[in-house]
């Protein structure tokens, strides 16, 4: 049965709450920078500002994989444990010279995307919720982590490592271009691919998209796949940022890029979301944490107005009862 | 005993549950084979006392579970209560009878106010208690980011007290389990816990007061965070602001594996009970054989997913 072309109810009313909706985090966006330049003199300098997008960039990445899989009514919480993982396995190849990253990029996606597809295929076709699904998976890749490096691992990586998190091309960090490019092939993917309109499908209403021919275990699959390798790269990237490899690397990426993605007003419940958006949720909530700092407030009032954020965040988008 | 016997025929859940024990009594025999300090009468003893923490934040997490919710703010509340008893008890020793009852009033509260932000703001539990675990963590750390803090002998002497050579923390947590059990099966209330996890709506049309219900089970498993918190502080002596950390997600994996559904409205205290047994059993066995714990934790992911995989494919059947 071919697809059926549904007309999309683009022109919608117009009511000051949608707007709001749509505009709203841009708006908190604006105010927030102009609050933060306002009460600290260092937030707006150069070197303070790339400072944060550098911070942001691998959990934007993270962020993008994390809303393909919010989208099909999933969570993801193994991808900072992956992207630890991943950091363990860029020392395995005890490379002292550049010529290995290629071959450390190709193993670590392939590795990851092999996490993704057991992940998906849990939810999918065991129906294990994606909660205890990830969970667990979470704390397999942690203990195979640790019984692989013996609890401390050693730090041999190639000298151009550094280059993913401080390496500039025209001026520009190269993580930063790597978001951008990511986010733009992904993005493209999610909201003006045919892939991207099945994703939407299967997220809003998985038996419509199972009876309009699509389907959705694939779909699923495919997103925990995908959510996986952006974690995957993320970790090399917050390996390059870091420098030094530990058990840790990307500690607490699971809840931030969570929090971030809802946010961007990324439906816990599926079905809504803009990749686009939950990117602007990363740069708000880095914004914030920056801020904290800058303030000179202690570093665990984070923590609390974290936690005030991601309850109010939810809050404001209605983030119904699954 | 007519409480188990109720549970079993109500929720029909005894093949769940005849897995979990065949699986404890297949542990139990490995054991003895493969280790000769496994089955003895010191070993149980420790064992229990190691499991009455974890069994104590597991029924909370059931209560929630229950109701088709997640309390992910359980471990952060157990570490901000060890924090506020044993600065209490340093500052006033002699103050054990208020500093308890205190103690479990405030993890309660905090547990309501859970719930209560679920129905208030309709936010998803988990973005909620994920939040309020981050607010009560950093609040924490603001107020003390060491361990410290001190108990008086009696508390502490109580954590190793035998009775029957039993230990005594262990018969209060099985006392506390029975209760649970019983209240679940037995009380208006109680049952009332399924329903609302089962179907919401049926149960907000049959004049059932959902919310009032939602409240209670998350304020029930903040007063099991105050308990368990009593029971760690009792035993290390200090109160340690990132003690409970690991026990938020810890105290998951016995709730599923005793049969407790994530989707709500099926499971019990049985279950989890069998659960914590299960896990903390395997764990200890596993250190007898010198198993790191690294591959502790492989073997912890692996369980959960193969406990839940043959709970839904027994109930697609």
């Amino acid at each position: 049965m071919a697809p059926l072309e549904t007309p999309l109810p683009r022109p919608r009313s117009v009511s000051a709450a949608s707007v709001f909706e749509r505009y709203g985090l841009i708006v908190f966006f604006v105010a927030l920078l102009l609050v933060a330049a306002a009460l600290s003199p260092t937030f707006l300098r150069p070197a303070n500002l790339v400072n944060v997008l550098t911070i942001a960039a691998p959990l934007g990445m993270v962020v993008v994989g994390q809303t393909f899989v919010i989208l099909v009514r999933g969570l993801d919480l193994s991808v900072a444990s992956l992207m630890a993982t991943v950091a363990v396995l860029a020392t395995a190849f005890k490379a002292t010279t550049n010529d290995a990253i290629p071959l450390i990029f190709v193993a670590a996606i392939a590795f990851s995307a092999v996490v993704g597809l057991v992940n998906g295929w849990l939810v999918a076709k065991r129906n294990v919720s994606p909660f205890l699904a990830t969970l667990a998976m979470m704390i397999i890749l942690q203990g195979v982590r640790f019984a692989y490096t013996g609890g401390a691992p050693i730090s041999t990586l190639p000298p151009g490592m550094g280059f993913l998190a401080s390496g500039r091309i025209l001026g520009i960090p190269v993580n930063l271009i790597t978001l951008a490019l990511l986010a733009i092939v992904f993005g493209v993917v999610l909201h003006r691919s045919r892939l991207g309109r099945e994703i939407f499908m299967v997220g809003s209403n998985p038996k419509a998209a199972f009876l309009n021919g699509v389907a959705p275990d694939r779909v699923i699959i495919l997103c925990y796949v995908i959510c996986s390798v952006c974690a995957g790269i993320g970790g090399l990237f917050l390996l390059g940022y870091v420098g030094t490899v530990s058990n840790w690397v990307g500690q607490g990426y699971e809840l931030d890029s969570i929090v971030a993605a809802v946010m961007g007003g990324v439906a816990l419940t599926g079905g809504r979301g803009n990749i686009f958006a939950a990117l602007l949720g990363v740069a708000v909530l880095v914004v914030i944490n920056n801020l904290v700092l800058l303030l000179g407030f202690p570093i665990e009032m984070q923590l609390i107005i974290k936690g005030i954020i991601i309850i109010g965040a939810a809050a404001f988008y209605r983030t119904r009862l699954a | 005993m007519s409480a188990v016997v109720a549970e079993f025929r109500r929720n029909r859940l005894s093949l769940s549950y005849v897995i979990v024990v065949a699986l404890l009594f297949l542990l139990v025999v490995a054991g003895g084979f493969l280790s000769d300090r496994f089955l003895t009468w010191r070993n149980f003893g420790n064992l229990f006392q190691q499991l009455v923490v974890l069994g104590m934040v597991s029924l909370g997490q059931t209560f929630v579970v229950l109701l088709g919710g997640i309390d992910l703010a359980v471990g952060s509340l157990v570490s901000a209560s060890t924090v506020f008893i044993a600065h209490f008890l340093e500052w006033r020793p002699d103050l054990l009878w208020l500093a308890l009852p205190l103690a479990l009033v405030a993890a309660t509260a905090i547990g309501a106010l859970n719930g209560l932000l679920t129905i208030v703001l309709r936010v998803h539990p988990l973005i909620v208690t994920l939040g309020m675990s981050s607010i009560i963590f950093g609040g924490t750390l603001m107020y003390n980011k060491e361990p410290g803090g001190s108990v008086p002998r009696g508390l502490a002497d109580f954590s190793y007290a035998k009775l029957w050579g039993i230990p005594a923390t262990a018969i209060v947590l099985v006392a506390i389990f029975a209760l649970a059990g019983l209240w679940l099966q037995r009380s208006r209330s109680g049952r009332s816990i399924y329903f609302v996890g089962g179907d919401r709506e049926a149960a907000r049309l049959n004049g059932l007061p959902v919310n009032r219900i939602v409240v209670m089970a998350y304020a029930l498993s903040g007063l099991c965070a105050g308990l368990a918190a009593i029971f760690l502080t009792a035993r290390t002596g200090v109160g340690d602001p990132r003690i409970g950390a690991a026990l938020t997600l810890q105290s998951i994996t016995p709730v599923v594996v005793g049969g407790t559904v994530l989707a709500g409205g099926r499971g019990g205290v049985l279950g989890t009970l069998l659960g914590v047994l299960l896990v903390t059993m395997l764990n200890n066995l596993l250190n007898f054989l010198n198993v790191s714990s690294y591959y502790q934790w492989v073997i912890q992911g692996l369980i959960i997913i193969i406990a839940v995989s043959i709970h839904t494919t027994r109930r697609r059947q």
